[in-house]
């Protein structure tokens, strides 16, 4: 049996008297595109957080390639890229200084830090953006600045917070063509999005997240079985989008009845 | 629209009036809520401390400005009111320079998302900064100035009242005038390195032109006479200072004649001015009184045109992060600064390039170093026994050196924003980065502490070899003392720092508070030391004194180095969400 890339067991974790994320417990295959989603507070970027260690977990276990993660296994973090919820840039540098200082926090030489450095601003259409400082870049810019240092590394497994938030169209399709080419290449990644078109056309399997206890897991195809067996017989003909599957697993809430609408609303 | 307040009215409308109240919620809640946490209720503990602190240093200028104005009142030298103005004028300016990261700041930009008529935004933006500390000390200053000139002349109370109310809002204005238009020149990239460069330059020009400056002084001195007795000694002294009297009369009178005419038609001048016309009993002041007065209020109304100027730009949605650039050069960077591809080297380039955009810093480092060649002055005045030089200069000097670190010491992690988390997702240990960041620091500290060194040479001559090592010595204690001081409150007390502000900075008062307790131990001991052996006449002997300290400070060092990673572990969440935070 292959070792899990990503695996928890009753990862758990508390704010005081809030329970953020409770009992999670996941595998991800080797060179598998892993989408981890769920409602806003949901307990995703809690989860993302705890896996690449930027927050300890209060209870439970993380495995990362076969080995015990924590924020000390200093190894393993060579093998792991995050674009975080902060995107974790450094503003007062450009683009280049940037690349180069975290190419030289996980260990590269200077030669190889600086060629990956000149591919991936052209790669990301950022190299005529050179002398621009980082806090001077558009959102869109900066997350692929980030998405750009999470990979100069070229990490096992990569982490994603919403990488495609404020990327235009041609940026994300770049972006989605290269994160194919890693999984191709037997990378892992773990995917956290609210766009659940992009889900579903890069994972193969996801897990849902809702109010932070794991409500379903496995690949689309099981979950797309798992919710259309619940439906009448009518509508099981129909295949079902995973915002659909989504909807129905989470549960709309939005589906307000009338007396509950916004009354001042026009 | 039911349930909107009242649309209508201007800036003391009822809408607006329902928007002053929300922001007075919003305050409150927000101090009640930052008390959940032990950091918020420390930090109110910290404030409170620093806020008695300052009122006691306001008590004290305010003291002192009215004790200046009643003896100068009091023997009728109305001409020379202007001297404590001024000296207001100044200390109301440069305080929140000084102060501004020690200052919890509140951005009202975020008030620009929602319908706020222009009028109350400068309302609210003039009253906000009404309880930092410059005011509070400007304000007391004034006080002290109207009972000085009350208790002479009770019956200008209401006219020096009403003098001192213009003039307080002319500084209220001013200061805020002054600071967003800085903050708005920084917000670009080009504007900030020239005023980067130009504030370096002026740096070193105040250190090279002071020591062409009394030159001549030193040359005077440097063939001492050999008087038969004391009285022979006193005599030739008092004549040469009469001498000295008549020659910078002669040479200075029509500078300072000129310089009266310019400050009269000053802020600080004719605030002075009103009040001394006032006080005169001849026919036809009284209206050069309301004349001053009436030019006093030109400058209020210009300083808060100033303002507005500004304050109406932010209301309209400028946005300085595209602010109009110039067409960008295509050419790539060079390549590193500083050889070696290891974390170490990347740490300290990142530091440096970090250092040279970040105004604060440069200026935290730069203002206590004019600060150390100002004061050598005094010493080059005084001397010590027997006319020599004070033989402590080197050491002060290098003190006020010192002091410029304490905010780069004991914030180290603030300038890194969200930055802040690659360090805990690389393979890095947080050990390494700060000893990289301890090696860049200590590196600049030395150079800095050698700049103050060779200047206080320069204007007051070498000291000798027991007074070097003896300083020398001292810094192989203080500095590794506040590195690891500096460490452990940069990773318990950290607070964001904004690089491309000088002015309405996020400050801590628990960090200041704590930093400044931690410089008062450090300081304290090398003070005892050094005047004791100084009183024994053996500063030779601080030698072995502080290289023993030394020791235990370079051992407390290492260990607070070998705790980062554990300690940065533990307050990890914090950390990050605290230099994360934007509002």
């Amino acid at each position: 049996m292959a070792i899990a890339a990503i695996q928890t067991c009753g990862l758990t974790r508390r704010f005081g008297a809030l329970t953020a994320v409770e009992d999670v417990t996941l595998s991800v295959a080797p060179g598998q595109f892993f989408g981890f989603l769920g409602p806003n507070g949901a307990g995703k970027s809690t989860t993302i957080k705890m896996l690449t260690g930027l927050l300890e977990p209060s209870a439970g276990t993380i495995e990362i390639l076969g080995q015990p993660f924590w924020s000390g296994a200093l190894e393993l973090k060579r093998q792991i890229g995050v674009v975080p919820e902060g995107m974790a840039l450094l503003g007062r540098l450009t683009a280049p200084e940037y690349l180069r200082f975290v190419g030289r926090m996980y260990g590269l030489d200077r030669e190889t830090t600086n060629r990956r450095t000149e591919e991936l601003l052209d790669f990301m259409q950022l190299a005529n953006e050179t002398r621009k400082l980082v806090t001077d870049f558009s959102h869109g810019m900066q997350k692929k600045l980030a998405m750009a240092a999470a990979v100069i590394h070229g990490p096992k497994v990569l982490f994603l917070d919403e990488p495609f938030e404020g990327v235009d169209a041609i940026a994300a399709g770049m972006l989605k063509n290269m994160l194919t080419g890693m999984i191709n290449r037997g990378a892992t990644i773990f995917l956290t999005t609210h766009v659940l078109e992009i889900v579903e056309r890069l994972c193969s399997h996801v897990a849902i997240i809702s109010k932070g206890r794991l409500v379903a897991n496995g690949s689309i195809e099981d979950l797309r079985a798992g919710v259309t067996s619940t439906l009448p017989g009518a509508e099981r003909e129909q295949r079902l989008t995973l915002e659909e599957i989504f909807l129905s697993i989470v549960g709309a809430g939005g589906q307000q009845e009338p007396a509950q609408e916004l009354s001042w609303l026009a | 629209m039911a349930g909107l307040a009242g649309a209508g009215g201007g800036w003391l409308g009822s809408e607006a009036r329902t928007q002053y109240a929300a922001m007075a919620t919003l305050r409150w809640q927000m101090f009640r809520n930052g008390l959940r946490s032990h950091k918020g209720a420390f930090e109110l503990g910290a404030r409170t401390v620093s806020y008695v602190l300052y009122a006691l240093m306001g008590l004290g200028l305010g003291t002192g400005a009215g004790a200046v104005t009643y003896a100068l009142t009091s023997n009728g030298l109305w001409r020379l009111l202007p001297i404590p103005f001024w000296m207001v004028f100044l200390l109301w300016q440069l305080v929140p320079v000084m102060l501004a990261s020690f200052q919890e700041q509140f951005d009202l930009g975020i008030l620009l998302r929602f319908p706020v008529r222009f009028g109350s935004y400068f309302l609210l933006w003039v009253v906000f900064g009404l309880a930092d500390i410059s005011t509070i000390l400007g304000v007391l200053c004034c006080t002290g100035i109207w009972i000085g000139i009350t208790i002479v002349r009770p019956e200008l109370f209401a006219w020096t009242a009403l003098g001192l109310a213009v003039f307080a809002a002319f500084n209220i204005l001013l200061v805020r005038a002054v600071f967003s238009w800085l903050d708005r020149w920084l917000a670009q990239r080009k504007t900030r390195e020239i005023l980067g460069a130009v504030f370096m330059v002026l740096v070193l020009s105040v250190q090279l032109v002071n020591p062409a400056l009394h030159r001549q002084r030193r040359q005077a001195h440097a063939h001492p006479q050999v008087y038969a007795s004391p009285a022979d000694k006193a005599m030739a002294q008092a004549q040469a200072y009469q001498r000295t009297k008549a020659e910078l009369k002669a040479k200075y009178e029509p500078w300072l004649e000129t310089a009266d005419a310019v400050q009269k038609w000053l802020p600080p001048g004719l605030a002075a001015s009103a009040l001394g016309q006032v006080a005169k009993p001849q026919s036809g002041m009284a209206l050069g009184a309301l004349g001053s007065l009436g030019l006093l209020g030109v400058y209020v109304l210009a300083a808060g045109g100033v303002l507005a100027g500004r304050l109406r730009a932010e209301y309209r949605g400028e946005n300085l992060g595209v602010a109009p650039g110039r067409k960008k050069a295509l050419r790539r960077q060079g390549g590193w600064i500083l050889d070696g591809s290891g974390p170490i080297a990347a740490v300290m380039e990142k530091e440096l390039r970090t250092l040279l955009r970040t105004l604060p810093l440069l200026y935290a480092i730069g203002a206590p170093l004019v600060l150390a060649i100002v004061f050598s002055a005094a010493f080059l005045r005084g001397g010590g026994p027997e006319g020599r030089p004070f033989p402590l200069a080197l050491p002060i000097a290098v003190v006020y050196a010192l002091l410029g670190f304490s905010q780069m010491f004991y914030n180290n992690l603030g300038a890194e924003g969200a930055g802040i988390q690659v360090y805990f997702l690389s393979p890095t240990p947080i050990r390494t980065v700060l000893l990289a960041k301890n090696l860049f620091h200590a590196a600049l500290f030395i150079l800095v502490a050698f700049l103050a060194v060779v200047m206080t040479s320069l204007r007051l001559g070498i000291p000798d070899g027991a007074t070097v090592a003896a300083t020398a010595a001292w810094l192989l204690f203080a500095l590794p003392m506040n590195l690891a001081a500096g460490n452990v409150f940069s990773l318990t007390m950290a607070y964001r720092l904004n690089p491309g502000r000088i002015a309405r900075q996020r400050g801590s008062q628990a960090n200041a508070l704590g930093n400044l307790l931690a410089q008062v131990v450090v300081l304290g001991v090398g003070a005892a030391v050094f005047g004791l052996c100084w009183l024994f006449d053996s500063i030779w002997l601080a030698v072995p004194i502080f290289l023993t300290l030394a020791a235990g400070a370079v051992f407390a060092w290492t260990r607070v180095l070998r705790n980062a990673d554990a300690m940065a572990n533990q307050r990890r969440d914090s950390l990050i969400a605290t230099l994360m935070k934007t509002e």
